[in-house]
């Protein structure tokens, strides 16, 4: 499958010559194909926006080799068919989102009737279709500037869609609208490379990830196999007696109280299931049975703490 | 080009929205109407007052209007970000330098012909006074070209400083440029043994003498006063070496931009 992202040894040092060179981002290889949903994550000021800025001509490398789409991204017209949706985006505050949209999409050359029928579609889609789109972007709030950015990262019906944060500081509705445009992207084939630290989101989108710690990869690979189900199993119960948790200590690997709810680890299904027939015995009730599983979170925070590979 | 004119467009789209832009151009308006009350103070002289307040006024607001559009053109973008989004789009360095670049020089040349045709509407509404001048309109006309172009070459070294400076340093800077470039023309007789003894400091003179752009060439009032016709091929000469120079301005800003990041 071709590349839509590629990025080879990829290393930026921010400085001068009589300052220490602060690292942005060291060495990243990074192989994002066509139709992918791809993750770049790690906490704040590890090197996510300093990646995107270099995807898109707007820094410059100290060294190693990029291209989107086949095209080193020196070429502008690398960006011909790339989205980009900035973090905590700033916009023209005179225009309305109209008016925004037409600039924009006048970069690519669109025009007339297609530009009107994209723009509409796009403001449909993020839901600001209504008398809001002929208001000035000044008198938006952060969550309607963040529809309004996503719709300009589509106008030119993008391959590839580069995302920056693009849920910070949006209500619960909000992001869940944002999220449900990612997928829907990811439905049309569309590449979407996402930066976020919101973990819950990429798990759930992303298809590959990459984590970055001080601008350094910690760990690269598919989400499915990073949250490969762990070892053992987890039982919940509630309301059971003393006399019931004492037998189920018999049979879990470890076990944990509070509030009412009781959890219970086991090493294999068997014990599992006996373990749940004794919060039944004992009037309790089995909240769940699952086999453990290691978020990308628990992950997240192993190799950020860890340190690099 | 189509990138080019489309941010020129918007430019102007944008400048034109800012109110001090409006409040300036109002504020231009009422003085320059108000010129021909300043040639009842001069008996004798009214045309002379007439041209030294009302285009006076022009070249001092117009000179305003280039100094802070340019000098807020390029930080503004990249200090609100707005920058971001824009050359993430298929936009290179230099259409974007040039198209804001245009958009600027539109807005103020808009701004400066507005303030010249109301001149030439008061002179107009005075004829009764200048009808014995000769080639009076006609002068006037190529005298607000003229003006229009100053302030070209105005705009374009206050963007190539914006590149690389803030908008305050550039403003003082531009205005520094400004002052220093209508008495530039007197550097050349101070870069004379008679004036320094030391052929460093006349080497110098003669090297800002050189750089600095020469606003006086822009300033056609005598010829206005005195009746003479205006040469197309002088005027066109001086417009050439205005463009001349404001493309050589530009090209630098690019230079300096295109090594910018963002």
């Amino acid at each position: 499958m071709a590349s839509a992202i590629k990025t080879e040894g990829l290393t930026k040092y921010y400085g001068s010559l009589l300052r220490k060179p602060v690292v942005g981002v060291e060495d990243l290889t990074l192989d994002v194909k066509m139709g992918q949903v791809y993750g770049l994550v790690g906490p704040n000021g590890s090197g996510k926006t300093t990646t995107l800025k270099l995807l898109l001509g707007l820094i410059f490398p100290t060294r190693g080799t990029m291209t989107l789409l086949g095209r080193d991204v020196r070429d502008p017209a690398s960006r011909q068919r790339v989205g980009f949706l900035p973090d905590g985006p700033y916009f023209y505050d005179h225009l309305n989102a109209d008016e925004l949209l037409s600039f924009y999409g006048g970069l690519f050359g669109l025009s007339g009737a297609e530009l009107r029928k994209r723009s509409d579609e796009l403001l449909e889609m993020v839901g600001m279709a209504g008398p809001e789109r002929r208001r000035r972007i000044r008198e938006y709030s952060k969550g309607m500037i963040q529809r309004v950015g996503v719709a300009q990262a589509l106008i030119n019906d993008p391959d590839v869609v580069l995302l920056d944060e693009p849920t910070a500081g949006l209500d619960p509705i909000g992001a869940m609208q944002i999220r449900e445009i990612m997928f829907r992207l990811r439905d049309r084939g569309k590449t979407v490379f996402l930066c976020s630290h919101l973990l819950g989101e990429i798990e759930r989108i992303c298809d590959n990830v990459t984590i970055l710690n001080e601008g350094c990869t910690v760990r690269q690979g598919a989400v499915q196999d990073l949250v490969e189900p762990g070892e053992g199993y987890m039982v919940e119960g509630r309301e059971v007696d003393n006399e019931g948790e004492q037998a189920i200590r018999e049979l879990a690997d470890s076990i944990e109280t509070g509030d009412g709810l009781l959890q219970a680890v086991a090493s294999d299904q068997d014990k599992a299931v006996a373990i749940a027939q004794q919060i039944s015995e004992n009037g309790g009730e089995v909240v769940s049975l699952s086999r453990r599983r290691r978020t990308l979170e628990d992950i997240f925070i192993e190799t950020i703490r860890g340190g690099r590979e | 080009m189509r990138i080019v004119l489309h941010l020129a467009e918007q430019t102007v789209r944008e400048a034109m929205r800012r109110r001090f832009l409006n409040v300036i151009l109002l504020f231009s308006i009422v003085m320059i109407g108000a010129s021909s009350m300043f040639s009842q103070w001069a008996p004798g002289a009214e045309l002379k007052m007439m041209l030294d307040t009302g285009l006076g006024f022009i070249r001092f607001f117009g000179m305003l209007m280039a100094v802070f559009i340019g000098a807020m053109l390029i930080p503004t973008e990249v200090e609100t970000k707005t920058a971001y989004v824009l050359l993430s789009k298929p936009v290179t360095r230099w259409h974007f330098l040039l198209g804001k670049f245009l958009g600027a020089f539109a807005t103020v040349g808009i701004n400066v012909l507005i303030m010249g045709g109301v001149f030439v509407l008061v002179m107009f509404l005075k004829r009764g006074t200048f009808e014995a001048v000769p080639n009076l309109y006609s002068n006037l006309a190529y005298a607000v070209v003229l003006l229009a172009c100053e302030m070209l070459v105005l705009l374009s070294i206050t963007v190539m400083v914006s590149t690389i400076a803030s908008w305050i340093f550039t403003s003082v800077f531009a205005f520094f440029v400004y002052f220093a470039g209508h008495v530039s023309a007197s550097l050349k007789h101070l870069a004379t043994p008679e004036y320094y003894e030391s052929p460093l400091a006349r080497g110098m003179i003669k090297v800002l003498y050189v750089v600095l752009p020469h606003f006086e060439d822009f300033d056609v009032r005598e010829p206005i006063i005195v009746g003479d016709p205006l040469e197309w091929s002088i005027v066109s000469g001086t417009i050439g070496l205005g463009l001349l120079y404001a493309g050589i301005m530009i090209t630098l800003g690019w230079l300096f931009f295109s090594e910018r990041e963002v």
